[in-house]
């Protein structure tokens, strides 16, 4: 939306503050998986529980940039790429919300593995904390500069996350199966491993919606059966 | 030439010539014509009068003569009107001319004349007539007359000629009147030039017009003007220069919003401060550029309440970079938008010194309360009656003895520490055989490593030249550094040191260890004051967190440099670097 320039300034003024928006709000996702995974690694629980209460003005703006988005749709009735861009939007704002959601599950979940003794040393975890959110910021940098080749990327980083998920998996397994009393704390950290799986996958559905946004193709939903191969 | 301007000036030029021309002639013509009338009058009164002296016999005798002679119409006409005689015409068909106002006229005044269309004739005659006396008795009238054709005639004889020459004036007139608008328009035409170019923005030269009319004025006032424009620019570009160079030459980064919160610009500091891949960040807005939750909300308040805001923000994930930002509005021209500006000053260093002074009092007071509670502790056990007890007496005054020492050594490393940051300690520099240095520093150390049953190899290539260094302070640093090699190795492991010449007239020392090792994200900090990598385990060894402190500053004293390699699990190596003795001295 750089090159032209709308007509009405007021129109581009909302338009971009939707964009910024969404800025801010994968800004604040990426914090609360920060804080997040370094309340699990220091046994920090009051920053846990910092994160929590962030979750709140994450759907604050969540639910004020869809009704921005809505309002920009009854009143300008938006046309080609701005239409678009809205819709993508839309759909963006929902993959952000439910990424702020996940971190503050990871949040919990600290809370409560942060009683117990720690059964491990987290190594995996903050990998894919870090990747998770390198994903955020990239698919959000793919939606500032309409990068197409930055998004399908991101895409790509998802198999690391999925690859980490099944190691800590396996590694949990074993765990549990040596030592019953590890069962309570293994869980807990598969659900944190399970989250941070599910914000990558969020993170590339988002990565999806810029190149749609971008090309106006969809490039969601492989076909399962084909991956399966 | 072909401009507007002419065309007006020689077209009022040209009608006004032709109009003057046009109504000279018409005055010139009515003027010849009455002259000529009034002359052929004149003229025919003349020979009528000649004609009325001759007996009227006579006339009637000779009225073709004389009509040829007068080249005129003669008429006699009786005291009653009757015309009795008539070159022209046979008398019966006229009728009576008593009332033709000639006549009448000439009854009355003696002479009449009239200018009238004969019906007779069919044409314009002029009439003169004439009253005929016998003694006082009117006897008749005497009228000649001739037509006006004559006059018409010579006038349009004459009318050509004068067409000529008004026609000779008028193109006279219009050679001068084109000569005369070239000369108005012309500096008209190069002003109007000279004006265009400073349009376009070329305010040099000036108007070169001689003239002492309005039109000189006109150009030395736009001389004048172009003059003070010239001088305006001047002014104004220095002021922009100047400007400019403060903006660029500031060491805080400076960034300019525009009214729809879009980066506008932002000066070299700015650029260096954010690294090479913001370069591209102009026309975006900050949360676009930076992605910073702290920056937007910064610039969200300032947009609130308007009042410059600063705040305290941390830019960056992999150096993080601690800015403080002022934001503030620009007094924009009238009529304009605001704009923002952002003030960017780095101050990570200053912060990372505030935390490294905040750290080491709050080491310093942990490290010295630690024994002093002992040994406070200790000393009311004895006190409330446990010196009585020989045995258990002795075991605690070796405690607060140990704890003491422990504190002398904190009190003693500290002081080392501060006088050679004070730049306090002399060197006793000199020339040292490493073989020597090594021998003393390994004594010290050797019982230490032989409790832990550890082994160390020394190696010195032979014929290194010597080092130029302060012999106590060499081993000392040798010492800590060795001490270090054999606490964090673990029982039946090796430690070797090492000496080896370098290109640069250095001498490496390399003391290598088979030990715990340090994990990379610790190696920056080695070094600071009482860092200590497991806090613990290093105190229960006896340290005081200073040792590789100390080291770090007696090389830096020695202008030496000492670098930490290590593997997690594998081992450490440290490496010294000192300077070779120079031959002279």
């Amino acid at each position: 939306m750089e090159e032209k320039r709308h007509t009405s300034r007021e129109y581009e003024r909302e338009l971009q503050e939707i964009k910024n928006g969404l800025l801010y709000l994968g800004a604040m996702t990426e914090r609360a998986i920060d804080r997040g995974v370094k309340a699990l690694l220091e046994r920090d629980s009051d920053l846990a529980r910092q994160v929590i209460c962030d979750d709140d003005q994450i759907d604050k703006i969540d639910v004020e940039i869809e009704e921005k988005c809505i309002r920009l749709l009854a009143l300008r009735q938006p046309a080609a790429r701005d239409l678009r861009f809205i819709t993508t939007a839309i759909k963006i704002n929902g993959h952000l919300e439910r990424i702020g959601d996940m971190a503050s599950n990871i949040a919990e979940k600290a809370i409560i593995l942060n009683e117990v003794p720690q059964i491990k040393p987290y190594i995996d975890l903050p990998r894919m904390a870090d990747i998770a959110r390198s994903m955020i910021k990239e698919s959000l940098d793919a939606l500032v500069h309409e990068n197409v080749e930055l998004a399908k990327k991101v895409r790509e980083e998802d198999d690391t996350i999925d690859q980490l998920n099944e190691q800590i998996f396996r590694e949990l397994l074993t765990f549990m199966l040596e030592d019953p009393r590890k069962i309570h704390a293994s869980l807990y950290i598969m659900q944190i491993s399970k989250s941070l799986e599910r914000i990558s996958d969020h993170a590339a559905g988002i990565a999806d919606m810029v190149v749609y946004m971008v090309t106006g193709k969809s490039v969601r939903h492989k076909s399962s059966c084909e991956s399966k191969e | 030439m072909t401009t507007r301007l002419f065309y007006k000036l020689f077209g009022t030029y040209l009608v006004i010539a032709v109009l003057a021309v046009v109504l000279a002639g018409f005055f010139i013509e009515r003027e010849l014509k009455t002259g000529l009338t009034r002359w052929i009058e004149e003229d025919l009164m003349a020979e009528t009068q000649i004609i009325a002296l001759m007996p009227e016999r006579e006339i009637e005798k000779q009225s073709q003569t004389l009509a040829e002679r007068s080249r005129a119409r003669v008429t006699l006409i009786d005291a009653r009107g009757l015309v009795t005689l008539d070159s022209n015409r046979q008398t019966k068909d006229l009728d009576n001319h008593l009332n033709r106002s000639e006549i009448q006229e000439s009854r009355v005044k003696g002479k009449g004349t009239a200018t009238r269309y004969s019906q007779t004739l069919k044409m314009d005659m002029l009439y003169v007539a004439l009253p005929l006396y016998e003694g006082s008795h009117l006897k008749g009238y005497l009228r000649l007359s001739r037509p006006m054709l004559e006059v018409d005639r010579s006038v349009d004889k004459l009318r050509f000629s004068i067409f000529q020459v008004l026609l000779l004036i008028i193109i006279l007139s219009m050679i001068v009147a084109f000569i005369f608008s070239m000369k108005v328009i012309s500096p008209i035409q190069e002003i109007e030039a000279f004006t265009d170019k400073i349009r376009r923005g070329d305010v040099s030269g000036m108007l070169m017009i001689d003239s002492r009319d309005e039109i000189g004025q006109l150009s030395k006032n736009i001389n004048d003007m172009v003059a003070e424009l010239q001088e305006r620019i001047r002014v104004a570009n220095e002021e922009k220069w100047k400007l400019r160079a403060a903006f660029a030459s500031m060491a805080e980064g400076v960034m300019v919003l525009d009214s729809q919160n879009r980066i506008e610009g932002l000066n070299k500091g700015m650029a260096e401060m954010i690294g090479r891949e913001y370069a591209d960040i102009v026309g975006k807005t900050p949360m676009e550029a930076f992605r910073n939750i702290a920056l937007q909300d910064a610039l969200n308040r300032f947009r609130q309440a308007g009042e410059i805001v600063l705040e305290e923000i941390t830019l960056g994930d992999e150096n993080p970079m601690i800015l403080d930002v002022n934001i503030s509005s620009v007094k924009s021209l009238p009529g304009q938008d605001p704009k923002t500006m952002i003030v960017f000053h780095n101050v990570t260093r200053l912060k990372k010194l505030e935390q490294v002074r905040a750290d080491f009092v709050a080491n310093v007071t942990h490290e010295i309360k630690t024994p002093l509670t002992a040994i406070i502790g200790f000393v009311e056990t004895l006190q409330q009656g446990a010196i009585d007890d020989r045995v258990k007496a002795q075991k605690f005054l070796l405690t607060i003895h140990e704890n003491a020492q422990r504190l002398n050594r904190l009190v003693d490393d500290l002081l080392t520490l501060s006088s050679i940051e004070l730049g306090e300690t002399k060197l006793h520099l000199e020339g040292l055989a490493l073989d020597d240095v090594f021998e003393t520093a390994l004594t010290l150390i050797s019982p230490r490593a032989a409790l832990k049953n550890i082994r160390i190899q020394r190696e010195v290539q032979p014929g290194l030249p010597r080092v130029c260094a302060d012999r106590d302070r060499l081993v000392q640093i040798l010492v800590n550094v060795l001490d270090n090699a054999v606490k964090f190795t673990p029982e039946g492991g090796s430690v070797s040191i090492t000496a080896s010449p370098e290109v640069q007239e250095s001498i490496v020392i390399k003391i290598t260890d088979t030990g715990i090792g340090i994990s990379k994200s610790e190696l920056p900090r080695l070094g600071e004051r009482f860092y200590r990598i497991d806090k613990t385990r290093s105190r229960e060894m006896g340290g005081t967190g200073l040792g590789l402190s100390i080291v770090k500053h007696l090389m830096k004293a020695h202008e030496g440099s000492m670098e930490i390699e290590s593997t997690l699990g594998k081992g450490t190596t440290v490496s010294l670097r000192f300077p070779v003795l120079k031959k002279i001295s």
